[in-house]
């Protein structure tokens, strides 16, 4: 146990350890295992699965690295221990099951599924120094990856950014062709980190979006492709503070948002031996936990094969269908958006005015300026499958779910601050908890979605599986009989039923079907 | 007053010495010079002795690995003074010191290994570090290198109660020669090693110290687990349930796995999911009847009017386990 080993000390597996699925054994090499480490631990004990792998480096970090007491992606498994504290009755809540700080478990994340994080809070907090520490785990040097960092700042040009042609081809080149272009190598690499990000030029901006959303980059007709990659980008202030307005396209391209939260000041003494021992933890990064390109490339793969299960699938579509319907946005039901609106430049406050009467306390939909896009669905999958991946399931729960959507939809879905429901008591704290919002609004969704029955009685369902299974040779009569039951439904719930909007996408949906079926029946008449 | 030598080797690499006890500390915060020094200056300084004796060329690197192995264990408060455990600095007072010639051989493993093997001994309800102690320290030096050692302690401390090393052990008892293998076992009849080891197998409840021959008879073997108050597992008195060769037990909101044989019972985290689902099986093989506090088996009776009735049964193929309302403890009953 030398100095640096104490430091590079990995935890030891299983990190989350799981119920015995069968008859459990024992080993008795686990005599010798316990307090007092054998000389060597330190060493390749076995390749560890990837899953465990990325747990350790999640324990690591915590234990060694980053500074980060706080554990807010919460599990239970078993009723929690919860105290009511002070003036605003504030819960505090002390997690059953092993739970997790944002601050490291989402940057792991992106770095496991190569997407894209940004880490906002104040200056210090150690968003560039865990954006660092990711570099470090995807097998780059602490040297590499500062030398490959952007650095925001207001004079940044896109010959900054992206490269130079070569000085010499620009004067001797007979044709664009035959100017070289000397890139810059963070191009290439797997983690790129740009950090104060908001203090880029709007021009340069809109090279880094091209970069980050296409994955090439572009000068003088020359293109470089660049590899899949983890973008983790750090902002002060992701609220406009900035130097200048971050562009929306790019903005819209960043997956998750993480705050680093407060530093504890309880924690001083782990600063002060940082000092005195003169430890960088990102130099003392144990190999244990540094990945491979192959390694990161086989654990997405692993993460894409980790299932999501019909009924939480069906509670994210439940969820996400609340937000974009608006009843006086549009003449055609396909036009009743949010969207419309945006795009047409109606005011926000005529389009409330011209409410219909709904309950908008209710009305989830009532609390958001814009819906859910596809982006951020399938980022919201990713995560979510990530998330299970890295608690060791092979599946996808529906608290998998409910703790990953805040930081996915955190930038994504704007609340309507005027909206009744932060009016009503208790909510006004939700104006300014971003995190505490979305996860409120998604267990408002879900109680709403057991009390509707829908696990159970869900007629759209039950029809779009009969659809599912396919029109071959299905007769005419059995055709017309599936019309006629789209048609029914539709009625029965026109009968008085005001419009939300989960209704509005299930009567698209019928829409569909009615559509599908009808070509179906003009195409038997032909045969 | 330490060793001249001890003393030498500690003054000749002073900086790594401080060194490391600065990295402990910031693993350990709560690791006390003073405390770590008067553990190196008797337990670590008579191994050092004794080391010196039989193997000088290897002091140095006997005090690194002991030195290592100090901080861990004054820095967890597992040595030292108020030590939760002292069997440990036993163990390096008896096992170690007395093992000099093998443990020179491979400090950095076999003085970890005795610490955690005696730690493990210590923290397991029911199970008898002393005798690992004494039987460890009777042995030890017949070792000639440190694998042997390693698989004498596996079979020392399945028979100082760790019975759910049991095959693990047997196989480690292969590799041992047999006249170590008898004593340690406490055979009173000299069998051969080959035909033991296949009555070990045939049943856990096979006793080598006292019998002639393999009891057939159905018998209460063992009372397993006790009230958590007075230092045991169980918050209320316990059910048993079985999977197959699994017994399961379950106290307030507390579950359980249940290794037992003839040299002990060990009892292991279970989960509510483990629990429920050997629940869903019988419990009972065909032919075994529970009433009251009467058990019925192969024609054979038992009763155990201090248990009361009999709460919940289960078995597996050569033990049954009984629980009652009146106890806190599991009976186990050999069935072959």
């Amino acid at each position: 146990m030398g100095l640096l080993s104490v430091f590079q000390r990995v935890s030891q597996s299983p990190t989350n350890p799981h119920p015995a699925a069968k008859p459990r054994t024992f080993d008795v090499a686990d005599l010798y295992r316990g307090p007092v480490s054998t000389q060597g631990d330190t060493s390749d004990a076995g390749t560890p699965p990837l899953d465990e792998k990325l747990r350790q480096a999640y324990f690591w970090i915590v234990n060694t690295a980053i500074i980060s007491p706080h554990y807010d992606v919460e599990y239970n498994d078993g009723p929690p221990q919860s105290f009511v504290m002070g003036d605003s009755r504030s819960r505090l809540t002390l997690p059953s099951a092993q739970s997790y700080s944002s601050f490291v478990l989402l940057p792991l994340l992106t770095f496991a599924t190569r997407r894209k994080c940004l880490f906002i809070g104040g200056p210090g907090r150690g968003k560039t120094a865990s954006a660092i520490l990711m570099g470090v785990l995807g097998g780059y040097s602490v040297r590499e990856v500062r030398r490959a960092m952007q650095h925001g700042h207001p004079q940044m040009t896109i010959a900054d950014l992206l490269g130079n042609p070569l000085p010499a081809d620009l004067i001797n080149a007979q044709r664009i062709e035959d100017i070289r272009i000397s890139w810059r190598q963070w191009l290439g690499m797997r983690v790129k980190i740009i950090d104060e990000y908001n203090r880029i030029p709007t021009r340069t901006q809109s090279a880094l979006l091209t970069v980050m959303g296409d994955n090439y980059a572009e000068i003088l007709n020359h293109i470089y492709e660049c590899p899949d990659s983890a973008w983790f980008l750090t902002a002060n202030d992701d609220q406009g503070g900035g130097t200048y307005q971050v562009i929306e396209a790019l903005r819209d391209r960043i997956d998750v948002i993480v705050q680093a939260l407060a530093f504890n000041p309880r924690f001083l003494r782990d600063l002060l031996s940082r000092i005195e021992e003169n430890i960088r933890p990102e130099e003392i990064v144990p190999r244990q936990v540094v990945f491979t390109e192959t390694e990161v490339d086989r654990m997405q793969e692993d993460i894409r094969a980790v299932k999501m299960p019909k009924e939480v699938r069906r509670r994210v579509e439940f969820f996400s269908s609340q937000f974009e319907f608006c009843e006086v946005a549009g003449d055609q039901f396909e036009y009743k958006t949010k969207d419309t609106a945006r795009l047409a430049g109606t005011e926000w406050h005529v389009l409330t005015a011209q409410d219909t009467g709904r309950d908008r306390i209710k009305d989830l939909g009532c609390q958001t300026r814009n819906g859910v896009s596809v982006r951020v669905l399938m980022t919201l999958l990713v995560y979510a499958k990530a998330l299970a991946y890295f608690r060791g399931n092979g599946v996808v729960e529906l608290e998998d779910v409910r703790q990953i959507l805040p930081f996915v939809l955190h930038d994504k879905l704007s609340p309507d601050g005027e909206a009744p429901f932060f009016d009503a008591p208790g909510n006004g704290v939700f104006r300014s908890d971003r995190i505490g919002w979305l996860r409120k609004v998604f267990d408002l969704s879900c109680a709403d979605y057991d009390r509707l029955n829908l696990d159970r009685d869900d007629p759209v369902t039950e029809l779009a599986a009969e659809f599912n299974r396919g029109l071959d040779g299905l007769t005419e009569s059995d055709a017309r009989v599936r019309l006629v039951k789209i048609e029914r439904l539709i009625g029965e719930w026109s009968k008085g039923r005001k419009l939300y909007g989960h209704i509005y996408d299930d009567v698209l949906n019928l829409k569909y079907l009615h559509q599908r079926y009808t070509n179906y029946l003009r195409w038997l008449k032909t045969q | 007053m330490p060793s001249p030598a001890f003393i030498s080797i500690l003054r000749s690499d002073r900086d790594e010495f401080n060194a490391r006890f600065a990295a402990a500390r910031h693993l350990h915060p709560d690791l006390e010079p003073d405390v770590f020094g008067e553990f190196l200056t008797t337990t670590v300084d008579e191994l050092a002795q004794a080391v010196e004796k039989a193997r000088a060329d290897r002091l140095g690197d006997v005090m690194i690995a002991a030195y290592d192995a100090g901080l861990q264990l004054v820095g967890q408060r597992l040595a030292g003074p108020g030590s939760r455990f002292p069997c440990i600095e036993e163990a390096w007072r008896r096992v170690l010191s007395n093992a000099a010639p093998v443990v020179a051989t491979a400090p950095g493993q076999l003085i970890p290994s005795v610490c955690n093997a005696v730690h493990q001994l210590a923290s397991t309800a029911g199970a008898r570090p002393e005798q690992w102690i004494d039987a460890m320290e009777k042995l030890g030096r017949e070792c000639e290198d440190a694998a042997t050692f390693l698989r004498l302690g596996q079979l020392c401390a399945w028979r100082a109660g760790l019975a759910h090393f049991r095959n693990g052990a047997l196989a480690a008892a292969d590799a041992l020669p047999e006249s170590l293998v008898l004593t340690i076992l406490g055979a009173k009849i000299r069998t051969p090693w080959p035909a033991m080891r296949e009555q070990f197998l045939a049943s856990p409840w096979f006793n080598p110290g006292n019998e002639t021959k393999p009891s057939s008879a159905v018998r209460a073997v063992a009372q397993v687990g006790t009230f958590k108050g007075y230092g045991g597992l169980f918050i209320e008195p316990p059910t048993v349930t079985a999977s197959g060769e699994q017994l399961f037990a379950r106290s307030d909101s507390e579950y359980w796995l249940l290794t037992a044989d003839i040299f002990g019972a060990t009892f292991h985290r279970s989960s509510v999911k483990e629990f429920e689902t050997a629940n869903q099986t019988p419990k009972l093989p065909h032919g075994l009847e529970v009433k009251g506090s009467r058990i019925a088996v192969a024609g054979e009776r038992l009763d155990f009017p201090e248990l009361g009735e009999i709460a919940s049964a289960a078995a597996n193929t050569h033990t049954l386990a009984i629980t009652s309302r009146l106890t806190h403890a599991i009976t186990l009953i050999a069935l072959k």
